[in-house]
């Protein structure tokens, strides 16, 4: 191709220049100039509420799972930018996990319906407006007395007993469906206890936990903010004294990674171990509940011998694990995950009662009460089904709910609900059964539409519009009282004029007064102590019959266990949020994608490497994906991740990965979903897939990057680098006399280069402690830093090449694990370490990296070239570069109303990296000069260590001796990632403490 | 070649962009402000006036000039907040519900005001100062350090234009260093940069 254009006078250095005057290159339009007209549009009316450039903040409710932790919103001109925990609510206490931090993703989905909808007869849909789609829903509920089938997806409250009286005025049947809902806790309660109900389970008190397959720290198990509050407070190290956890599951779940003892029992064999756990308590220690002692007859049989023999466990190992647990009081164990969810799962949950009882744990760790709302189980839900495959049913109405995708094919669902004659979905997305339906009816975002929740007793969320709707859609409450209005006869008596009103109509009953509304509003909610109700043994608890539970497909050779694990995308309902979908796997580290996890042993004899696409087919159906090679699995079981494989679900979810529910069995007889209840083949297909993780190395290989110590070694107060000498660790001096001369010098230089933009007063230096006896690996403090700093997703395609741009991540190590060492994981959260000693900051051409004065490492987005020096310089591999313009497909509308107004957007060719929040240092700073007083300690708080349900990231000013990071950096157990290096990190981590196995 | 091409294109337009820059800025400091007694200017001799033309030929020099108001009846959050914030056209509304003009044209931009109001549409400014989207401006801070009249000081007598301009080119960093380096106060990058 001919050069046509003119080029004379435009060389290298002349074009430089240019691009010296007029700014960023590419930004001649967008950045630095000011020929691009732009409009300033005041508001119509003053609000009362919002100032341009000063955040507000309103109290809401999380409704991503079950458990209701109390949000604060954040909000920027007229819209929601952040989420944060509500540190007034009793259940997360100001945290929030990475999923309740992605409902802004929810929110601003380019996937939402942007208005309603109706099915025309080419089976497309078509818009059509609010008046029209409630003509017609009323036309058909006209028709519908007593045939009316509802599925409610929204937890207990006020729109839920709307809904459901609702319902009931037309004779219908109304069913509350969660795809997790712990039936076999309910059912194992009722059977030891006598009560259906969900205890409280209080981890912080707890000095020794055992967990029989509960995942309470993965997110699928009850209320997973709640449980890592406490556990970190029960296991995180403290004045010597730190609570011991084991883990019986034959997968190393991030609970199981979080575990001193991880074991892996034969699948369905936990009962026994804890029966056997039962009976040696009830043996060997007195002081047990006195009733508690007419079950010696039934546990007699049940010795660790034949535990050993079920679960191929030794018995000197549990024994041992029985007498810790009985001397630790008080003490707690939990069942009743869904990962481990068999056809037994009910005997293992009452086994774990009894053992719980008979520790005297119930009413100290473990207290009824509260209960836990779930919904009405699966029992109900098929009975739901059912109905309509009987025909009859005129309206079928489903409310937050995907039973299309989150009940396994086996079910026959899609064929089972098209017998209904008018289908309606209120949900935003077009979701599997939103595209089954005839009316789509999109309901407001819960962050648009006043609303309540009840998820326990003693806890009342409240839910407040914090923003105009983005779309056109209506609140469902709304819908309804429209609906009824317009088909009158029944439904006459809903005459609220509005759902708002109703809702504070209900209020007023129960708070009495407008001010007390103002003040549950503020708060939240309304927050009480919840009840306790004792409960005793009932006579069910004799008769626990334990046996191997059936796996469908039957034991043999050449077939595995097959576990559906829930991940960081729930039950699927996060698939459509490109914060969860690149948030790699706590365990694997995989993003994006489905992957069938197997034991090595397993990989060895299939011939199978890591990519290998593996097809696994069970009695029920097939499904394929990457093989992952972990150590973390009974070499009898095979696991997949819950969560991907939807078919329509918005641009982020659909065809991405293989629905792991394929494989299994529908049949819920005995009222729960069994999880973990087929074994399945697999068939190498000798087709690859690279799998798309962001580890690097899975072993530290002797860096020194994830340090742990023994209790007992923390108990005498020894650094990391001395318990690594008592361990037989040499120390190795990695620099000559001339080496650390040498770098004194360039510490000295670097330093000085400090009074470039002093400021007048004194300086803070800011600094970090992380606690890795705290953290669990959890990722919540990933996305607060997405969520904060506007860090685009990169997508699959970029994570492969390396360039996920993870500001704050999570690192995880092995240990151990060969030649039969227990296997071990360590996390270390990984950040810009903000060295004083910068090693990217004098390789920079053009002091984009530079020091500032209160010890952070800058970095001027305008001034960066993108020479990439500073990232091939960084020992810590936290600088990223934007390669592409990530941000222009991260941020598609309406997406982009989620970005930070305080944080710049960086462009293409840019390096970028944790800026330890400076804007909200600066934010802070500037409010504490308008009130004319210095900053207090602890008023700047990083988006990660505000987000950590462990608190184990602190931050704060280094130079004052007294700020509370200080001291904690002075712990003996702080060390420096890569210290040796001398690059002297303003982070400093704190060693892991364990419980050692005293063989 | 295609890249060559790509190249040679893109700097060209760099270079035009560049100097039409710089012919502007030399445009704007050789013309010294002249200092009649604006306010007694009709709009239909605003074509010499400089800066942009808005929807509204609202008056600084008569609001802020003649009658006296203060920059922050209007710009209420300038001390509270990194944005100076603007006045609703409800706030304008609060003294033009009564004052209807004094001379046609004057009556003729306030009706504009008036059915812009009963229409419920916001008047859509033309922006004159704008600051690179990478730069941090906290107005409050530099109003807590000079004072509630300092504005001044970056955006000129605006009391005396008829039609605001751009005294400084206040999205050159060297207009903001001139000062702090006069100031001696922070110099610091990341002051502004993140």
């Amino acid at each position: 191709m001919p050069d046509e254009t003119p080029r004379e006078g435009m060389d290298r250095r002349r074009f430089l220049t240019v691009l010296g005057v007029t700014g960023a290159g590419a930004a001649v339009v967008s950045g630095c100039s000011t020929d691009r007209v732009e409009k300033l549009v005041p508001y119509l009316v003053q609000s009362e509420d919002q100032v341009p450039g000063v955040a507000t903040w309103y109290a809401s409710t999380c409704t991503e799972c079950a458990a209701g932790c109390g949000l604060h919103v954040r909000t920027r001109e007229g819209r929601a930018v952040k989420l944060e925990g509500n540190p007034d609510h009793p259940v997360n206490g100001g945290r929030l996990c990475s999923a309740g931090q992605s409902a802004l993703q929810g929110l601003y989905n380019p996937g939402r319906l942007t208005g309603p909808m109706a099915r025309q007869p080419d089976g497309s849909f078509k818009t059509v407006s609010w008046d029209e789609a409630i003509a017609t829903l009323a036309s058909r509920v006209a028709t519908a007395d007593g045939k009316l089938a509802v599925l409610n997806g929204q937890g207990r409250g006020s729109f839920t007993d709307l809904l459901a009286a609702w319902t009931l005025a037309l004779a219908g049947r109304h069913v509350r469906y969660q795809p997790f809902s712990y039936e076999p806790l309910r059912l194992a309660n009722r059977q030891v206890f006598g009560t259906a109900e969900i205890p409280q389970y209080d981890f912080a008190r707890a000095r020794y936990l055992v967990s029989f397959g509960a995942d309470f720290l993965d997110g699928g198990w009850l209320s997973p903010v709640e449980h890592q509050r406490g556990f970190a407070q029960a296991h995180g190290y403290h004045d010597g004294v730190m609570a011991k956890h084991v883990m019986f599951a034959p997968r190393m779940s991030l609970t199981g990674m979080n575990a001193d003892e991880w074991l892996a029992p034969r699948p369905g064999s936990e009962a026994v171990i804890a029966l056997a756990m039962a009976q040696v308590l009830l043996t060997e220690r007195s002081g047990n509940p006195a009733d508690a002692n007419g079950l010696r007859g039934m546990l007699a049989a049940y010795t660790p011998e034949r535990a050993q023999e079920a679960s191929g466990i030794g018995a000197e190992v549990i024994r041992r694990i029985a007498r810790e647990f009985a001397s630790a009081r008080p003490s707690l164990a939990v069942a009743g995950g869904v990962a481990s969810q068999h056809r037994g799962a009910v005997t293992v949950a009452a086994a774990v009662n009894l053992l719980n009882y008979i520790a005297g744990n119930v009413g100290e760790t473990v207290r009824f009460g509260a209960d836990l709302d779930t919904g009405d189980g699966y029992g109900a839900t098929l009975d739901w089904l059912g109905l309509i495959d009987r025909g009859g049913v005129e309206l079928a109405l489903v409310h937050e709910a995907n039973p299309a995708y989150s009940l396994p094919q086996a079910t026959g669902f899609a064929a089972k609900f098209q017998k209904a004659r008018f289908k309606v979905s209120t949900s935003l997305y077009l979701d599997e059964t939103a595209r089954l339906c005839d009316l789509l009816l999109p309901n407001h975002h819960p962050l648009e539409r006043w609303d309540d929740a009840r998820p326990r007793r003693g806890v009342t969320g409240l839910m407040q519009p914090v923003m105009e709707p983005v779309f056109q859609t209506m609140a469902t409450g709304d819908l309804l009282l429209r609906v009824s209005q317009k088909a009158g006869g029944k439904l006459a008596h809903f005459a609220a004029p509005s759902w708002e009103t109703y809702l504070k109509q209900q209020w007023l009953q129960v708070v009495g007064t407008d001010e007390a509304w103002r003040a549950a509003l503020a708060r939240g909610g309304v927050y009480q102590a919840a009840p306790v109700a004792p409960v005793r043994l009932a006579a069910g608890a004799q008769q626990l019959a334990v046996a191997a539970p059936a796996f469908d497909g039957g034991d043999g050779p050449g077939r595995f266990f097959f576990a559906a694990v829930p991940s960081v995308l729930g039950d699927g309902r996060f698939a459509n949020r490109p914060w969860l979908q690149e948030l790699s796997d706590p365990v694997t580290k995989i993003t994006w994608h489905s992957w069938v996890e197997i034991h090595p042993e397993v990989a060895a004899r299939l011939d199978v490497q890591e990519g290998e696409i593996l097809r696994v087919t069970s009695p029920h159906g097939s499904m394929e994906a990457p093989a992952y090679i972990y150590a973390g699995l009974h070499p009898d079981v095979v696991a997949v991740p819950l969560g991907q494989g939807h078919t329509s679900y918005g641009d982020y979810a659909t065809g991405r990965g293989a629905n792991a529910l394929d494989l299994l069995d529908g049949q819920g007889g005995q009222g729960f979903l069994p999880y973990f209840a087929t074994t399945v083949t697999l068939t190498k297909t000798r087709q690859w897939k690279q799998v798309a993780k962001t580890e690097g190395t899975p072993r530290q290989l002797g860096r020194g990057i994830a340090d742990a110590m023994t209790l007992a070694q923390a108990k005498e107060r020894l650094t990391p680098a001395l318990a690594a000498q008592a361990e037989g660790h040499e120390e190795h001096e990695v620099n000559t006399e001339r080496e650390v001369e040498a770098i004194k010098g360039f510490r000295d230089s670097q330093l000085s280069k400090r009074r470039h933009g002093d400021y007048v007063a004194e300086h803070p230096g800011w600094g970090m402690t992380i606690d890795l006896a705290r953290c669990t690996g959890c990722s919540a403090c990933v996305t607060a830093c997405y969520a904060e700093n506007n860090i685009p997703w990169v997508g699959e395609e970029a994570i492969l090449r390396g360039r996920e741009m993870t500001w704050m991540r999570i690192e995880r190590y092995w240990e151990g694990g060969e030649d039969g060492e227990p296997l071990e994981a360590r996390f270390v959260p990984m950040l810009c370490q903000h060295c004083d000693n910068a090693p990217c900051e004098p390789v920079c051409p053009v002091y984009a990296a530079y020091h500032t004065p209160d010890g952070l490492n800058g970095q001027v987005y305008n001034r960066c070239v993108g020479t990439r020096y500073c990232a091939n310089n960084c020992p810590y591999k936290v600088r990223y570069f934007n390669w592409s313009a990530y941000a222009r497909q991260a941020f598609v509308a309406p997406l982009d109303l989620q970005l930070n107004p305080d944080v710049t957007v960086r462009a293409r060719g840019v390096m970028e990296k944790c800026t330890f929040c400076i804007q909200r240092i600066r934010g802070a700073q500037n409010t504490a000069r308008l009130e004319d007083r210095p900053l207090r300690d602890g008023e700047v708080v990083t988006a990660c260590a505000q987000a950590c349900p462990s608190e184990a990231i602190v931050f704060g000013d280094l130079r004052d001796g007294a700020s509370r990071v200080s001291r904690i950096a002075s712990d003996h157990r702080g060390y420096h990632v890569l210290g040796d290096l001398n690059v002297r990190p303003a982070v400093t981590y704190l060693a892991k403490v364990q419980h050692r196995v005293e063989a | 070649m295609r890249k060559l091409a790509l190249f040679g294109s893109g700097s060209l337009a760099l270079l035009v962009g560049a100097m039409a820059l710089a012919q502007r800025d030399t445009r704007a400091q050789q013309a010294p402000a002249p200092a009649p007694p604006v306010w007694m200017l009709s709009p239909r001799d605003s074509s010499g006036l400089r800066g942009p033309r808005q929807p509204v030929f609202f008056r600084h020099d008569i609001h802020a000039g003649l009658n006296k108001i203060p920059c922050q009846y209007c710009h209420y959050s300038v001390a509270e907040s990194s944005e100076p914030g603007l006045p609703t056209t409800q706030a304008c509304m609060g003294c033009h519900l009564v004052i209807g003009g004094t001379d046609s044209s004057h009556k003729a931009e306030i009706k504009k005001l008036r059915e812009a109001s009963a229409q419920k549409q916001p008047i859509q400014w033309v922006r004159v100062h704008t600051l690179a989207r990478h730069a941090h401006f906290p107005h409050m801070r530099h109003i807590k350090a000079l004072g509630p009249n300092a504005c001044q000081t970056c955006h000129g007598d605006v009391a005396r234009m008829a039609q605001v301009f751009k005294v400084n080119n206040v999205n050159n960093m060297g207009f903001c260093i001139t000062c702090h380096l006069q100031r001696k106060v922070t110099r610091d990058c990341s002051v502004c940069h993140y």
